[in-house]
């Protein structure tokens, strides 16, 4: 509704500018005051090119959680409502766009200095409202429902993005790069993060699968679903997530469960502000029984697995150089 | 301090409380995430605004967000005195006869089975509080009329029961719900259409006014029930009528809100304490006292760690469980 009124101010303001430069010479040439006809017909004409003014600069599409969303050809002011989606959008280059993130924004650093509209999960409507965005950009795996809805009924056009996987997640650069306008830088980086993906599968190929679990949370014991972007890593680094036959995005696994299925190698995201040391894992009930503990195979990695940007990419090779490590060299 | 109920004096105190709830809803409008000049916001208000952002925030954000917590705020706290006088006990509340339990359940399953019926969770959620008001209805009655303990151990009962259930439903629920729903069990005051607001506040308006009509007979009601009869109070007339209305009002508000505790509990106590048992002045009192505490509590839920919120419930919670121990120590001395 702000962008439509203040583009229906806008127009307005230029037909009046418009008008007194074309009736001025207009009375010059001809020697006479433009008729009254001849006048209703030009405002006519103008209301007609203000409406139009209004709605033109815009398209319909169908965003990748399936709802219908009206977005400017070229968005100018955007608001992202995820941290994964910053990212994205620094490495389109397109961060002069990027007028507001949130409170959780912390890579590229500079991401920190944009203004911040509040939590992912419950981001501050007025502050979104404020920063005048002409597009929000949300994710289906990090935004609540309600958000999406609050926008709709502001008239904000908001374009979700949805990342199950690797393949969706590299989907997910390409649709925002064509949605801001940016489809040659999204090209060029895609061209990249293929290859790097190519270079990692290549590697692994015909290796051993070891079986991995993936610590989402540790009590309870969650791990990712098979429906999800960290699965898809794993299994493109030649593992085996434990969590693949199970149902749901963050399913539940009993400990005996873990004993049965005796993860080879365990992974714990790096986060600020969570950080026991690995011996505290081993103290856990049961904990010292599972292969990878015995093994002391146990790694905290980057939290970019959790992020369905391009540096998901990053965070493929290095748990695929955890899984299967060139010779001579060794994982942390 | 007690006030005597006189018809000046009522009107008195409800002026009274009407410019304060007035002066703290204009407070209120000028908080959030987002400062704005007062003029800008007066301005905003009757759509004059020169910025669209301002009058956007101002009519669409902040205003509708302070109308629903006036509305639910005296929705609460109406039913909370009524039910008190209904059960004899100072510690009913709404959420005490399970009717917030229902309507939770009844918003969680929306979600559970999703697509189109998600949407339509306010729906659900009131069908939950009908169907769950019905039922304690049903178990709380005893030789055909309402037995107070007995429907007060119902309510209790079946509200940890559908609280299990939800607990249940919320195993299976995806990431995303649960994370909207988490927030919708703590009370949320973010989410409202204006179409809600319409349908609410002549249904809340018109269920507080013929609430009222009883407040004569909760006055007698309090001697005993043997003694409303022997008096000419038509005490399973009244009792049937009083639950079902605060049933509704409960229901109504839990539905576009979520649960938001205290309110309900602690409103009555205040105005007890301020005016005594007469329900000719408390019942008003209440409504339109415990709209002006719920638009403060929900202002600050809004500006406390803006630019993020806490849920309402949260802040009414951690903010109404000191003052009730307080009023206890002080009514115990």
């Amino acid at each position: 509704v702000g962008g439509i009124s203040s583009a229906l101010e806008e127009s307005r303001r230029s037909f009046c500018f418009a008008s007194m430069r074309l009736n001025g010479p207009c009375k010059l040439r001809t020697g006479r005051a433009p008729s009254p006809i001849g006048l209703k017909f030009f405002l006519c004409f103008a209301a007609a090119l203000s409406l139009g003014l209004a709605k033109a600069p815009g398209r319909v599409v169908i965003d990748e959680t399936g709802r219908r969303v009206n977005i400017p050809d070229n968005a100018r002011r955007v608001v992202s409502l995820a941290p994964s989606i910053t990212e994205t959008i620094y490495a389109l280059g397109l961060e002069d766009r990027l007028v507001g993130d949130t409170d959780y924004c912390d890579y590229p650093p500079e991401a920190k200095q944009k203004p911040h509209v509040g939590a992912v999960i419950n981001p501050n409507l007025e502050r979104i409202v404020a920063l005048k965005p002409d597009l929000v950009v949300g994710s289906a795996e990090a935004n609540r429902r309600e958000t999406v809805d609050q926008l709709d009924h502001l008239g904000i056009p908001l374009y979700g993005l949805k990342a199950q996987d690797l393949d969706t997640a590299l989907k997910s650069i390409d649709d925002l790069g064509m949605v801001l306008g940016g489809e040659p830088a999204a090209r060029a980086v895609l061209e990249r993060l293929r290859a790097r993906i190519k270079t990692v599968e290549g590697r692994v190929q015909g290796q051993p699968k070891p079986k991995v679990l993936f610590v989402v949370w540790y009590r309870p014991l969650i791990t990712a679903g098979p429906q999800t972007f960290i699965a898809d890593v794993i299994r493109h680094a030649g593992g085996i997530s434990m969590g693949d036959d199970l149902k749901g995005e963050w399913p539940h696994l009993s400990v005996e469960e873990v004993l049965h299925r005796n993860p080879e190698v365990i992974l714990f995201p790096k986060s600020e502000s969570f950080s026991p040391s690995l011996q505290e894992f081993q103290r856990l009930p049961g904990w010292k029984e599972f292969k990878a503990v015995k093994n002391q195979k146990m790694y905290f990695i980057s939290d970019a697995i959790m992020r369905p940007s391009p540096r998901l990419v990053d965070a493929l090779e290095e748990v695929a150089s955890i899984l299967h490590p060139r010779p001579g060299s060794r994982p942390q | 301090m007690v006030i005597p109920p006189t018809p000046r004096n009522v009107l008195l105190l409800l002026a009274a409380l009407s410019v304060v709830l007035i002066l703290v809803a204009m407070g209120a409008l000028t908080m959030g995430g987002v400062r704005l000049p007062f003029a800008e916001i007066w301005a905003g208000l009757w759509g004059a605004s020169s910025s669209p952002q301002a009058a956007i925030i101002v009519r669409e954000i902040r205003l509708p967000r302070i109308l629903l917590a006036i509305l639910v705020g005296a929705a609460l706290s109406v039913a909370g005195t009524g039910l008190q006088a209904l059960l004899r006990n100072p510690l009913a509340d709404p959420y005490v006869l399970g009717i917030s339990s229902g309507a939770a359940l009844g918003a969680i399953t929306a979600l559970w089975i999703g697509g189109r019926i998600a949407a339509a969770s306010p729906l659900t959620a009131f069908a939950g509080a009908v169907l769950t008001t019905l039922w304690v209805y049903l178990l709380g009655r005893r030789a055909g009329r309402l037995a107070s303990y007995t429907l007060l151990l119902a309510g209790v009962i079946t509200a940890s029961f559908l609280s299990a259930i939800i607990l249940f439903v919320l195993t299976m629920l995806s990431t995303r719900d649960v994370r909207g729903t988490a927030f919708w069990l703590m009370g949320d005051l973010s989410v409202v259409t204006n179409f809600q607001l319409r349908l609410l506040l002549p249904i809340v308006v018109l269920a507080i006014a013929a609430l009222y009509r009883f407040a004569n007979d909760l006055n007698v009601l309090l001697l005993g029930e043997e003694e409303a009869a022997h008096l000419g109070v038509n005490v399973v007339q009244v009792e049937t009528a009083v639950y079902l209305l605060a049933s509704l009002l409960t229901g109504l508000a839990v539905s576009v809100s979520g649960a938001i505790g205290y309110l309900g509990l602690l409103v009555p106590h205040l105005g007890r304490m301020a005016l005594g048992n007469d329900h000719r002045t408390l019942l008003p009192t209440a409504a339109l006292g415990g709209a002006i505490i719920l638009v403060l509590s929900d202002t600050l839920a809004r500006t406390l760690v803006a630019p993020s919120e806490l849920p309402v419930g949260a802040v009414t919670a951690v903010a109404g469980a000191p003052v009730f121990i307080y009023l206890l120590r002080r009514a115990a001395r």
